[in-house]
């Protein structure tokens, strides 16, 4: 549930009103993979995700984000040169050098251009300028060089592919259509380089990558969300969502997925789970936002209690045009239990519309 | 101090006591010294600060990467998803035109999806209306009629404002206004996609800058990219092409400098002149100062000092009429670059330190350096003669055989000078040679004068009269100061008379070059604005429907691009050589008819280069030449050299089908139409119109063409003309005071020819004949050293510099009318001394003695 | 009637401002032939007088007749007119154009006046003066006798009716000048023409006809012999 750019994307349709012109995502989408690890032209928005905690081989623990966006701007088909708009990519990298306590994060935005970016099944690869996935078999690699840091990582899926929400689709709201296509590889087994400082650091660590197309999902009194992946020790994964409402209250369209050691998923209805902030809040000194950096998730049908909290408080992506919203995205260590047993692992924390309501216009 | 006293009461008072002719002294010097000035500021302003107007935007981008005929457009990604941390700006750079204002802007096409955030926060953040800029750059960056215009240009955000761009016009929506400091000149900015739009111009950007991280040096991320891209495109530092504008420039720069020294050369002989004249006057007090105890050192630096100071007093007038003629100067100097090398806009004017000296040392330099002959003549006098009575005449120290012979000697070494290749380049034996014929010249005058005024004083006598008489006989009797004003005229009629020659050369060598060029009935062209390095196009297409037309036989299709070769800018061009008719003589070096010449090139890897081509680049026919073309690199070959007047760029011309083969685009630049000759032109002409109508295109006839060619050549030569009167003028003034002195330095005799029964206007007859015989003469000499000149400028300095081939030929109306007006203008000199000579009253001077 | 005549004649000057009473009410009649010498102290009017008299510059006060025109009622040509045809002028420094030869010279003022082929009058001048065969020499060749010949032809070369001559002998050794005054005293008698020399020299004086002694702008003793 990354719909970050959904405030952007709302900027750029003002101009555009042509959404109908889009598919949009609606129960019993038939999935075939490789096909769906790419691009979804007919969607407007699409994105790739992906986020891990890596640790090198002499304990140093880095958490890392890098994310390609795609959203529709036209589809009249008389556009049709190179350099035409008819997608804007736009991608974040963010490194998180948790032991020096230091947060790196750069933002671009191009157009498909003459090969500056794109998602392309025929060359297996998804790519914005120099930072790309590159799919080799169902592994992949991914590169990404910013003017202070490089990475170097290859993932290797110990599970399959992980379809969210039910029948094909995450609901995000009422009503058909305000949904996503939303797959993830909650589990990849990640090892490579990071480049940072001058220094190579040779990591190895576990990564979550989510890919999410539909056209548009979210409704105007929906202003932010909090939602968390988490890597248990015992081989099963949890993602939790959480849509906050204008009125303070969460929306029950708020949902989770669990998935067990072997892969198998049970869908979390937002009444399965509880998602809750402590209350310690790191307030940013760029925006303003507080955000809640400590949560508490209980999920009582699967007795488990769970902690997640944060070893670097300054994880805020502040967009260079002020376009995209600000939002704080974050490595959680978590700990906890499950039946009575101590149960620890990793996650990531992604928290909207702390700065400003998300305006959420379709 | 007491010598300072001193120095005031014998040289600074007497100089004092003849305002106007020690102003016209000044004013000469002012004059020459503002004339070089000008030209240096000129120059610094109109190419010296030359950015290539497509340099507004650059940023801090280190490396460019491009190539003739564009960039293929995958090089872009190539460069954007390499694993270095490289900022990559690919561009499309052109020109639109302000339909309103006729104002000609740089169009440059950017990526404001990759850019935009980039404006978002540094340019565009600046302006008032930055908060919704970034904004409206993403929202609107699909639409095709969006620009973003310099701060100067005068608009506002949401202006609409019409274009044209080639052959065609649009509307376009100011969508922001970014401020045009940081040395970024005005322009309009648009998206890649809505610039490839405009132009019609797909699948290539003109350029890719590039920032690069500080480490490797920007030489090993030369060689570090070259590895990936194409073979004919070339990565380069960023700026490259202002300095190969400024190489191409450098010779042009260096003869108008040349040219300038001219007014100073004049303002030369004046001082000498000036300072001939008080030391003649002053003999006596010469006399009388040695024999109070005075060295010759002291009468020496006296002297030297009185020159110093008048050379002091014109370099600070020249100083600010330097900087005023310097606004005049740069638009026609602006206007010779933008016609014959690059389109330029002049920058602003900078009067500097550096500048100011240089005018305080030329003036005074000049001036020391001109007195130091008669500076030491004075020095020379011995005490003795203070108590000599009378006067000594002028003549006294004139050698007239010894010069002669000297001036022979300079006459021979010029001549072997002239002989000489050039230095560096440069012309400078040639122009050593012009300057050796000069000071031959000014050698040989005396004997010149001498000859021809005893020569002339009996013919006047019987034509003109008892005047005319006592006028020769005063200029021969006054021959070193008469030498010196024939020799301060003739040198700046000579420069205008060689020069005059030379461009009227020029003229008629492109006169009859045009009647071989231009074979065909009609041309068209764009309505944009079209330069030396601007070539915009007509739409594909629309010469493909002239051709279909009744009454169109053929059309022959011409595409120019701008290349940079061997680090020198130059033009490709390619035509239908298939279409081109014969027409009279061989344009070719060779000697060679057309069609041989050309069935070598047709669809062979083979060119014909321009003679200022070979010329700068060391080639001839037969040689091989590589060319990046697009992604390739080829190699040609010269088939042969063609003489090309219409740029001093260096051009390449290959077969149309040999240029497709590399770069695709088959837009022309131009289009040469040929009516059949059963077929009335008049009535082929209004059917190309009907069908170019949603074009906006120029259509000329054969004779517009040439007209407009010709109106070009004159306008780039206005400076050089400017110039000329410039000199003419300082030698005037000259003239006019010379005439002054002489007038006082007469008054007893022209106060006892009224004793004698003269009546006043035979005074003034008189002074009128004496200039119009200095006129006479100096037109005379300046004729004859300037066609000397004209042969060294044309196949000496002109072959060097350029490498045109020019054909001699003698202006005669235009040389005729310079020299009347002239001539006309040195009699008017003598007016005002005249009406001193008629004021002067006889009964005081003839007892001045 | 005479030749000239000098009619209670004032003349004012302003030199540095201050005003010079040159001449004070002056009265004279010149007569053809009459060989008159003008003696005086510096500054006492002579040249004044001289100047006057050749139509060169207006009286004050008074009238100026010569050959019975007055000067105050001509425009500077008719001053130059009557100059050319009635008055010659020989000064202390001979005042030669050294670039003209001697014939060039004297024949000056008949060219002036327009008059073609005037070498005849030059060569008949020269002979009167004794200088025959030197019309080719420039002045500078010659001595300063000679020179004073030269401006002596050169005064007579239009046969003026009047000579005025400017202390004639001032710069010439006292033979020298005598044979110049002679010379003049001569052609006065021989041309007929009235002749007025201011001088200092009492040689001068003597030869005079008329004597005329000025003393601050008046004349203190004429004196007709």
């Amino acid at each position: 549930m990354k719909s970050r750019l959904a405030g952007f994307a709302a900027a750029l349709l003002l101009q555009q009103p042509l959404a109908a012109q889009y598919r949009t995502a609606l129960p019993g989408y038939r999935y075939e993979f490789p096909r769906d690890h790419f691009n979804h032209p007919e969607f407007q928005s699409e994105w790739w995700y992906y986020t891990g905690n890596l640790k090198s081989l002499d304990g140093h623990r880095f958490g890392f984000e890098l994310t390609f966006f795609r959203q529709a701007v036209s589809r009249d088909p008389t556009r049709n040169t190179v350099w035409e708009v008819r997608d804007l990519y736009l991608a974040h990298l963010a490194l998180s050098d948790l032991d020096a306590g230091k947060f790196y994060h750069q933002e671009r935005t191009n157009r498909s251009g003459p090969g500056i970016a794109a998602a392309s099944e025929s060359l297996g690869r998804i790519w914005n300028g120099n930072w790309q996935t590159q799919w080799h078999g169902s592994d992949q690699e991914l590169k990404a060089v910013s003017e202070r840091f490089q990475l170097h990582l290859t993932l290797h899926p110990e599970k399959p592919p992980v379809i969210h929400g039910e029948n094909g689709v995450s609901q995000k709201a009422e009503g058909p259509g305000h949904a996503s296509h939303y797959v993830s590889l909650t589990r990849l087994a990640t090892s490579g380089d990071i480049d940072l400082r001058d220094k190579k650091f040779e990591v190895r660590g576990t990564s979550w990558m989510d890919h999410e197309f539909f056209t548009h999902q979210l409704e105007p009194h929906q202003t932010g969300w909090d939602w968390l992946s988490l890597q248990l020790q015992d081989g099963t994964e949890l993602m939790l969502f959480h849509i906050r409402r204008m009125d303070g209250s969460i929306d029950p369209h708020s949902a989770g997925t669990y998935v067990d050691a072997e892969g198998k998923t049970t869908h979390l209805h937002s009444s399965d789970f509880k998602l809750l902030a402590t209350g310690e809040k790191w307030k940013s000194p760029l925006t303003g936002a507080e955000y809640p950096i400590h949560w508490k998730a209980a999920i009582p049908k699967l007795a488990i209690e769970l902690e997640a909290k944060t070893p670097l408080e300054s994880q805020e992506l502040t967009g260079q045009t002020k376009l995209a919203p600000n939002y704080w995205e974050g490595a959680m260590v978590i700990t906890g239990q499950r039946k009575a047993q101590p149960l620890g692992g990793a996650g990531y924390l992604e928290m909207t519309g702390y700065d400003r309501p998300v305006q959420l216009v379709p | 101090m007491p010598r300072f006293l001193l120095f005031y009461r014998l040289m600074v008072r007497p100089l004092l006591r003849e305002p106007l002719r020690t102003l016209l002294t000044i004013l000469a010097i002012a004059l020459g010294v503002a004339v070089v000035l000008a030209i240096a500021l000129a120059g610094d302003a109109a190419t010296g600060s030359f950015r290539s107007s497509m340099e507004t935007l650059a940023g801090e981008n280190e490396l460019e990467v491009l190539t003739s005929g564009g960039v293929p457009e995958y090089v872009v990604g190539t460069l954007a998803t390499l694993a270095y941390s490289i900022r990559v700006s690919p561009r499309i750079e052109d020109y639109a035109v302000i339909t309103d204002t006729k104002k000609s802007l740089p169009l440059i096409g950017l990526d404001l999806v990759a850019e935009g955030s980039a404006y978002a926060q540094s340019a565009f953040q600046k302006t008032a209306e930055s908060q919704t800029q970034s904004a409206q750059v993403f929202n609107q960056v699909g639409d095709a009629d969006d620009i973003w215009v310099g701060s100067s240009v005068g608009y506002r955000t949401s202006d609409r404002v019409e274009l044209l761009i080639n052959d065609r016009v649009r509307k376009y929506t100011v969508r922001g206004v970014y401020p045009d400091s940081n040395g970024n000149e005005s322009a309009i900015v648009m998206d890649l996609a809505a610039a490839q739009h405009a132009l019609g111009r797909y699948g290539r950007v003109d350029r890719i800058l590039l920032k690069v991280p500080e480490t490797p040096s920007l030489g090993d991320w030369q060689l570090r990219l070259r590895t990936v891209l194409p073979a004919g495109v070339e990565v380069r530092l960023r700026g490259t092409a202002t300095n190969e504008n400024r190489r191409m420039l450098a010779a042009f720069r260096w003869n108008l400098r040349l040219l300038s020294y001219i007014s100073l050369i004049v303002g030369a002989f004046l001082i000498y002149n000036t300072i001939s004249v008080s030391v003649v006057r002053r003999r006596p007090e010469i006399g009388i100062v040695r024999s109070l105890g005075a060295s010759r050192g002291v009468i020496l630096s006296a002297f030297l000092g009185e020159a110093a100071c008048l050379g002091l007093a014109g370099a600070l007038i020249g100083l600010p009429l330097g900087r005023l003629m310097a606004t005049g100067a740069v638009r026609l100097m602006a206007a010779t670059v933008e016609s014959l090398y690059v389109s330029s806009r002049p920058g602003a004017i900078e009067l500097n330190g550096a500048c100011v000296l240089l005018a305080l040392a030329i003036g005074v330099g000049v001036a020391v350096a001109s007195s130091y002959s008669p500076a030491r003549e004075a020095s020379r006098v011995s005490p003795v003669e203070a108590m000599a009575r009378g006067r000594r005449e002028y003549d006294a120290r004139v050698h007239k055989a010894r010069d002669l012979w000297l001036a022979l000697v300079l006459g021979l070494a010029a001549a072997a000078a002239s002989r000489a290749p050039a230095v560096a380049g440069k012309p400078l034996l040639g122009y050593l040679a012009a300057i050796l014929l000069v000071a031959a010249s000014a050698l040989a005058m005396p004997a010149f004068v001498d000859a021809l005024t005893s020569v002339a004083s009996n013919l006047l006598d019987k034509v003109f009269g008892v005047e005319a008489m006592l006028a020769s006989r005063t200029l021969r009797a006054s021959l070193r100061r008469t030498s010196v004003l024939v020799g301060a005229l003739s040198t700046a009629i000579a420069m205008m008379t060689a020069v005059g020659i030379m461009v009227g050369s020029f003229r008629q060598t492109v006169v009859l070059w045009m009647s071989d060029q231009l074979p065909a009935d009609l041309y068209l062209r764009p309505a944009g604005f079209a330069a030396a390095d601007r070539h915009p196009t007509i739409s594909s297409g629309v010469a493909e429907e002239v051709a279909k037309l009744p009454g169109v036989a053929a059309v022959e299709r011409l595409r120019a691009y701008e290349i940079s070769y061997e680090d020198m800018p130059a033009t490709l061009a390619s035509a239908d050589l298939n279409v081109r008719r014969s027409h009279g003589n061989s344009d070719f070096f060779s000697g060679r008819p057309r069609e041989q010449v050309f069935a070598e090139l047709r669809d062979s890897n083979a060119v014909i280069v321009s003679e200022p081509f070979t010329y700068k680049h060391h080639l001839k026919a037969g040689d091989s030449l590589t060319l990046s073309l697009g992604a390739t690199q080829a190699s040609f070959r010269i088939a042969d050299v063609y003489y090309d007047y219409s740029s001093e760029r260096g051009s390449i011309l290959m077969d149309r089908q040999t240029m497709l083969r590399f770069l695709p685009d088959p837009a022309p630049s131009n289009v040469a139409i040929y009516v059949s000759p059963d077929s009335q032109l008049e009535i082929v002409r209004a059917e190309i119109e009907k069908a170019t109508a949603g074009h906006r295109v120029l259509l000329f006839s054969n004779r517009d063409l040439r007209a407009e060619a010709m109106r070009i050549f004159d306008r780039t030569f206005a400076i050089t003309y400017a110039l000329e009167a410039v000199a003419i003028i300082v030698a005037v003034m000259g003239i006019a005071g010379a005439l002054l002195a002489l007038v006082i330095d007469r008054r007893r005799e022209l106060g006892l020819l009224r004793f004698f029964g003269a009546a006043t206007w035979q005074v003034r007859k008189l002074i009128l004949i004496e200039a119009s015989l200095l006129g006479l003469l100096a037109n005379l000499a300046g004729l004859a050293l300037g066609f000397v000149l004209s042969l060294i400028l044309i196949y000496v300095v002109n072959k060097q510099s350029f490498g045109w081939t020019i054909r001699f030929h003698w202006p005669v109306e235009i040389l005729f009318g310079a020299l009347t007006v002239v001539y006309g203008v040195t009699v008017l000199a003598g007016l005002y001394p005249a009406q001193v000579a008629v004021r002067l009253n006889p009964i005081e001077v003839i007892h001045e003695e | 009637m005479p030749i000239l005549s000098l009619q209670d004649v004032s003349k004012d000057y302003l030199t540095d401002g201050q005003p010079v009473h040159a001449l004070k009410g002056l009265s004279l009649n010149v007569e053809r032939g009459e060989f008159v010498a003008l003696v005086g102290r510096s500054g006492c009017g002579k040249s004044t007088l001289l100047n006057l008299a050749g139509a060169m510059d207006f009286p004050t006060s008074g009238k100026v007749l010569l050959d019975g025109v007055s000067t105050s009622s001509l425009e500077d040509n008719g001053l130059t007119r009557l100059r050319r045809e009635r008055v010659g002028f020989i000064f202390q420094s001979f005042q030669l154009l050294h670039t003209l030869t001697v014939f060039e010279n004297v024949e000056l003022p008949l060219l002036l006046a327009g008059k073609r082929n005037p070498r005849e009058a030059a060569r008949e001048r020269l002979a009167w003066v004794e200088l025959e065969g030197l019309g080719d020499r420039h002045p500078h060749q010659l001595s300063g006798g000679q020179m004073q010949r030269v401006a002596v032809a050169r005064a007579l070369i239009h046969s003026p009716s009047l000579l005025l001559a400017d202390e004639p002998t001032g710069n010439l050794d006292t033979m020298t000048g005598n044979v110049i005054l002679e010379l003049l005293k001569r052609l006065a008698r021989e041309q007929n023409t009235a002749t007025i020399v201011a001088t200092h020299s009492l040689e001068a004086a003597s030869l005079a006809n008329t004597l005329v002694r000025l003393r601050d702008g008046k004349i203190e003793e004429l004196t007709r012999r």
